[in-house]
């Protein structure tokens, strides 16, 4: 990942400007707004697990960000792009309390306090009605029009979705290259190591947080514009927001900047198949077959596709260069999953050199 | 003045079942060293199980701890097996996914099998009220309180006093070395497993003739737990039980005063207070929480 191929970045770019021009069904279209929405949130829940941490709280800044611009649409009359940019501001202040469990908790716990901070506002919003309107949610109204990002065909959508979801990958991309992007890798790999150095570890943790939640809250409002309607249950939805985009992160490749785009893309699609194919009756069953993937995924592939993809292409070059890469995948056998993240580490310290 | 002695009491009863979830988690975290996500729908799992076995074969919820003990013991070791133990030296962060995996699995197979309405067990003797000094308190809590808590200390016996318990407690302190000196590690963690899990089944069985089964139940289990054991520390079996009788009178009190839809809200406002003022808990952690990801 040091160098960024041109190619590989400029093709599916380009795919995705064209698509809509040959792809005009309605639901096709729909599908890849959700798409190009997973992909968002995604890539903003991976700005965090470059420093190595695993969050659950997505759809907490999700949901600030959906709450945001309805209820300043609806109830202050503030115009949706502004609601957007304040629903920004208020996902990042939104998580700060995170920044405490963060700061104070490693690993599992700190998982564990963002899975239940999504669970407390979901609470908060069904209770704080004066302000969130409690479970019945809020409309927006139908007024169309680019200046209210609403429109009636999903072509519209589509390209702000994708603006959207390329200027979020863009930031992403800029991180990872980045100073911060380059510590927080760093902190992946060994927090005291790298706190011993001089970095402000906690800085750049916090860092990442507030901008992984802030690009979340965009979409959020984003999303809550498209579907017209936000809820509490719904938009506060950890299996919604919070779990399914971990799972496209570490089906993926967590911590890698492509993974996140491959897993939504993979994921969205497939998902939307199982809800549609399993409902009424035998509801529930196409999250249980979500939980069981997970359970198999970090079994046989804990690195991701983006990272199978690497060891193939390794073997490839290895066959043709003979053997001088064979060194780096000794480290792998040591069994640890985040190696993939390490890997990179360690070229992320040749190049820092 | 009675109402609040009367609201801390009620309170103290629910703390106790609280205990009962925390320290099983607490023996699974020490021993095994896994952060168990999908603990509190294992509690879930018991209260269905006592529901069905309660609305199907009209069986008293207290007679049919025979059957969810071992059942959900059982359920213990297979998980161990079959989930956990080919994890054991993946990173951390692998090991939430796959409990998180196995809590989004169990869930929505609640959802599945039983649908997403209320099922409670409701039986005459368990909601009759027990009247003492002007507090009156239903059988079905004292009930659960009283059990809950001898098994918290036939727990503690079990770790104090008994082979068994002294072997896991190597465990939690050096499991490389009580590998070396040829204790059979894995026989060890299935036993640390199925003790934990059956103690969040019977803790689902105590609750059921007072709380409701549904799908969603678990997650507030699971981060009452957590809230225990960071409140009473990494380890700290005692720590979990003083943590479990205090968040239990937190929730209800915060229920009672404030509003019953903010009793977990509570429950994670003490968390994040925790944190803020003790972050190695309140009576202090063992030594070893880095190797859970724990500083």
């Amino acid at each position: 990942m040091k160098k960024l191929s041109l190619p590989w970045i400029i093709i599916p770019t380009a795919v995705a400007l064209v698509l809509p021009l040959f792809m005009r069904d309605q639901y096709f279209l729909h599908i890849s707004v959700l798409i190009l929405i997973y992909t968002g949130v995604t890539v903003a829940w991976n700005i965090m697990s470059f420093g190595g941490v695993l969050s659950l709280g997505h759809a907490a800044f999700f949901g600030i960000g959906a709450y945001t611009v309805s209820i300043l649409y609806v109830d202050y009359g503030v115009n949706p792009w502004l609601g957007i940019l304040a629903a920004i501001i208020f996902a990042a202040i939104g998580s700060l309390v995170l920044a405490i469990p963060l700061l104070r908790l490693r690993g599992p716990f700190f998982t564990l306090a963002t899975l239940a901070y999504v669970e407390v506002l979901r609470l908060l919003a069904i209770w704080a009605v004066p302000v969130t309107h409690g479970s019945v949610g809020i409309t927006t109204p139908p007024t169309q029009g680019l200046a209210y990002i609403s429109f009636e065909s999903r072509q519209p959508y589509y390209y702000i979705a994708l603006g959207f979801t390329l200027a979020a990958i863009a930031i992403s991309i800029w991180i990872y290259r980045s100073k911060l992007g380059f510590h927080l890798r760093a902190v992946a790999t060994d927090e005291d190591a790298v706190r011993a150095l001089g970095v402000r570890t906690s800085r750049v943790k916090l860092g990442s947080l507030l901008i992984s939640a802030g690009m979340t809250g965009a979409f959020g409002a984003f999303a809550a514009l498209y579907f017209f309607v936000v809820e509490p249950d719904t938009q506060f939805s950890a299996t919604l927001y919070s779990i399914q985009p971990a799972l496209n992160g570490i089906i993926g490749g967590m911590g890698t900047l492509a993974g996140p785009i491959v897993g939504a893309i993979i994921m969205t699609p497939l998902g939307e198949w199982l809800r549609v194919t399993f409902s009424g009756a035998s509801q529930g069953v196409n999250f249980m077959i979500y939980g069981a993937v997970l359970i198999v995924i970090v079994r046989l592939m804990p690195g991701g596709l983006v990272e199978g993809f690497r060891a193939i292409a390794r073997r490839v070059g290895r066959g043709a260069h003979g053997g001088s890469r064979a060194k780096r995948p000794a480290s792998r056998t040591h069994g640890e999953p985040e190696d993939s993240t390490q890997a990179e580490n360690a070229d992320a310290t040749k190049e820092g050199k | 003045m009675d109402y609040l002695l009367q609201t801390v009491v009620a309170g103290l009863m629910l703390g106790g079942v609280y205990a009962l979830v925390a320290v099983g988690l607490n023996l699974i975290f020490g021993v095994v060293k896994i952060i168990n996500f999908a603990h509190g729908e294992l509690v879930m799992a018991g209260m269905y199980l006592t529901w069905w076995l309660w609305s199907a074969w009209h069986m008293n919820p207290y007679v049919s701890l025979v059957i969810v003990t071992p059942v959900m013991f059982l359920a213990g070791i297979a998980i161990q097996k079959f989930i956990l133990s080919p994890m054991q030296n993946s990173s951390p962060t692998m090991k939430i996914f796959v409990t998180l995996g196995l809590s989004v699995f169990l869930q929505n197979l609640a959802l599945w099998m039983f649908g997403g309405q209320f099922r409670a067990v409701s039986f005459g003797w368990a909601e009759q009220n027990l009247r003492v000094l002007g507090i009156s308190v239903t059988y079905g809590r004292l009930t659960a309180f009283v059990v809950a808590l001898a098994l918290v200390l036939a727990l503690f016996y079990l770790m104090k006093r008994t082979l068994v318990g002294k072997v896991l407690n190597a465990l939690v302190e050096d499991r490389e070395t009580a590998g070396l000196i040829g204790i059979p590690v894995k026989k060890y963690y299935l036993a640390a497993m199925g003790i934990g899990i059956s103690l969040a089944g019977v803790a689902g069985t105590l609750i059921i003739p007072f709380q409701a089964a549904y799908p969603l139940v678990g997650a507030h289990f699971t981060l009452l737990a957590f809230v225990v054991v960071v409140l009473g520390g990494l380890g700290n079996m005692a720590g979990s039980l003083i943590g479990g009788l205090i968040l239990g009178i937190v929730e209800t009190l915060a229920g009672t005063y404030i509003d019953p839809a903010l009793q977990q809200v509570a429950v994670f406002a003490v968390f994040i207070i925790v944190l803020i003022l003790r972050p190695q808990g309140i009576f202090g952690g063992s030594a070893r929480n880095a190797e859970v990801g724990l500083k």
